[in-house]
């Protein structure tokens, strides 16, 4: 069985452009296509890890790149492979004798032993750490490869062109080495993820998208997307001429894209609301982790704060957990409930409503584990991306605060098999790790 | 990684490891304890997964791709 993951692969951008992609249509004319139902938040970390695990975030106690390693006020700690205290399916498979290939999943590094061989994901640091299962494989990989790209560095450019020639460098590089290690290893189960979907979203959507706000129909980057799937379809081509006849193939994505409107300053609107109390007001935008490591936020009168990204998390200052914790363990349904109401209806900045929508984790999973924040919240169900950083002035941001970055996640992924499963039009990552579990003889 | 120590370990586990070390894909006895081992020492919290330049050289890569802020 071969799994190919493409991250922020999206049904309804595949089927708009499913008409010059003939690996595509052939897999999905002679398979099965669903709308795969990614799991909240819908987020590279920690979605590909419930897909091959069938657990979902609160269960992993795995909320986002970044987690709460305690309830201090700057305890939040990179999620790594050692934040997953469950088996995934190939250490199922493992156990049963069957040898896996694992190649750039999410939530894999460090690197962990594997009845099989295992490259870790785009969380792999810079240098020449150790990134392979086992050690040596790093070398035989340098020896095909050269120097292992496990995610696009220099990201955050405006020269759209140098960062479309990096993203295919690094998917060619990965297509490259998956071809590699299909034909000199053995294996029974085949998994990779490629980050090169998610990557042209991010930078290049507005181009792509004309209803986009940004959107110039006279941009010579309006093709780039088009032209990466049309470039990702023969590298599908190629690796799947690797594969032996009989082979189960997904092609499957931890979630979608859309378009991102602007971001919402949850920290900003947090400070004007009086729930965080600064002792000093920012000359310049800055990170509230740097504020909270200068001692400039005022506990003593913070009921809640934020953090930023392509969804925002809220902590309330919560009386004997946090450790200057003022909200009244009596009175937290009540001040979450009202925040959660209140989140939920900042508008845009002409007073009309986005539909945000707030979520409480206990709500959403089937177990809480981890330290989860008190609410998640999808501003504009994710159209508009949440800042954390402070000094803006202004809760309505239409720039990014890291820079440009035109897209952001949508619900839905997109699930193939070839051969042919079945016809359903919708089903859920958390499915996934049953599923090969089942089609590799062992459900 | 740089630095080697040399331990001395049960002769029935190193047979046993060599017995098996297509199975266990390793090319070595050594690589196989290091990489057993390491998991473990994770997964105890007695390793760290980054050092605290790499977890910031990450977090710097997160930010840029707008995961953080």
């Amino acid at each position: 069985m071969a799994v190919i993951g493409l991250d922020c692969a999206d049904p309804n951008l595949l089927e708009e452009l499913l008409g010059g992609l003939p690996t595509f249509r052939e897999l999905i004319g002679g398979g099965t296509f669903s709308r795969l139902a990614s799991v909240d938040p819908p987020i590279t970390v920690p979605a590909w890890m419930c897909m091959f695990t069938g657990r979902d975030p609160g269960e992993l106690g795995v909320y986002g790149f970044r987690n709460r390693a305690d309830y201090s006020y700057g305890g939040l700690a990179v999620a790594s492979s050692a934040s997953f205290g469950v088996p995934a399916v190939w250490d199922e498979l493992g156990r049963r004798g069957k040898r896996s290939i694992l190649l750039g999943v999410p939530g894999t590094y460090p690197p962990r032993p594997v009845r099989g061989l295992m490259v870790a994901g785009p969380l792999t640091p810079n240098g020449g750490t150790n990134f392979t299962y086992p050690a040596s494989l790093k070398h035989r990989i340098a020896t095909w490869v050269g120097d292992y790209i496990p995610d696009v560095r220099g990201f955050r450019t405006q020269d759209k062109g140098w960062l479309i020639e990096r993203v295919r460098g690094m998917t060619e590089q990965r297509f490259s080495l998956a071809r590699r290690l299909l034909r000199e290893e053995r294996w029974d189960l085949f998994v990779m993820v490629e980050m090169g979907p998610d990557r042209i979203h991010h930078g290049l959507w507005a181009h792509h998208d004309p209803h986009h706000s940004k959107h110039d129909p006279k941009s010579p980057f309006r093709d780039a997307i088009r032209d990466y799937y049309r470039f990702l379809d023969g590298k599908l081509a190629e690796l799947l001429s690797e594969l032996p006849g009989g082979t189960q193939v997904l092609v499957v994505s931890d979630h979608g894209v859309q378009g991102m409107e602007g971001g919402i300053g949850i920290n900003e609107w947090l400070i004007q609301e009086g729930y965080l109390v600064l002792r000093r007001y920012p000359e310049r935008p800055v990170r509230l982790g740097e504020l909270v490591e200068a001692g400039l936020v005022d506990w003593s009168r913070t009921v809640a704060w934020g953090e930023g990204g392509y969804y925002g998390r809220v902590f309330l200052n919560l009386a004997g957990r946090e450790p200057q914790g003022i909200v009244p363990p009596e009175r937290y349904e009540e001040i979450r409930a009202e925040l959660a109401a209140r989140l939920a209806a900042i508008p845009d900045e002409a007073g009309r409503p986005i539909g945000t929508r707030v979520l409480r984790p206990e709500g959403l999973y089937r177990k809480v584990r981890g330290i989860p924040p008190d609410l998640i919240v999808y501003f504009g169900d994710l159209g508009w991306r949440s800042i954390g950083t402070v000094g803006w002035r202004n809760v309505h941001l239409r720039e990014n605060d890291t820079g440009p970055d035109e897209a952001n996640h949508s619900h839905h992924g997109i699930f193939i098999a070839y051969p042919k499963l079945d016809d359903r039009p919708e089903r859920s990552i958390l499915e996934v790790h049953d599923l090969i579990l089942s089609v590799m003889g062992d459900g | 990684m740089g630095e080697k120590r040399a331990i001395e370990i049960a002769a029935e586990v190193v047979r046993a490891i060599e017995e098996h070390l297509p199975e266990l894909s390793v090319g070595s006895v050594e690589e196989y304890v290091e990489a057993v081992l390491r998991e473990r020492l994770l997964s105890e919290g007695f390793l760290s997964s980054y050092s605290p330049e790499e977890e910031k050289e990450v977090e710097q890569r997160l930010r840029d791709l707008g995961y953080l802020d």
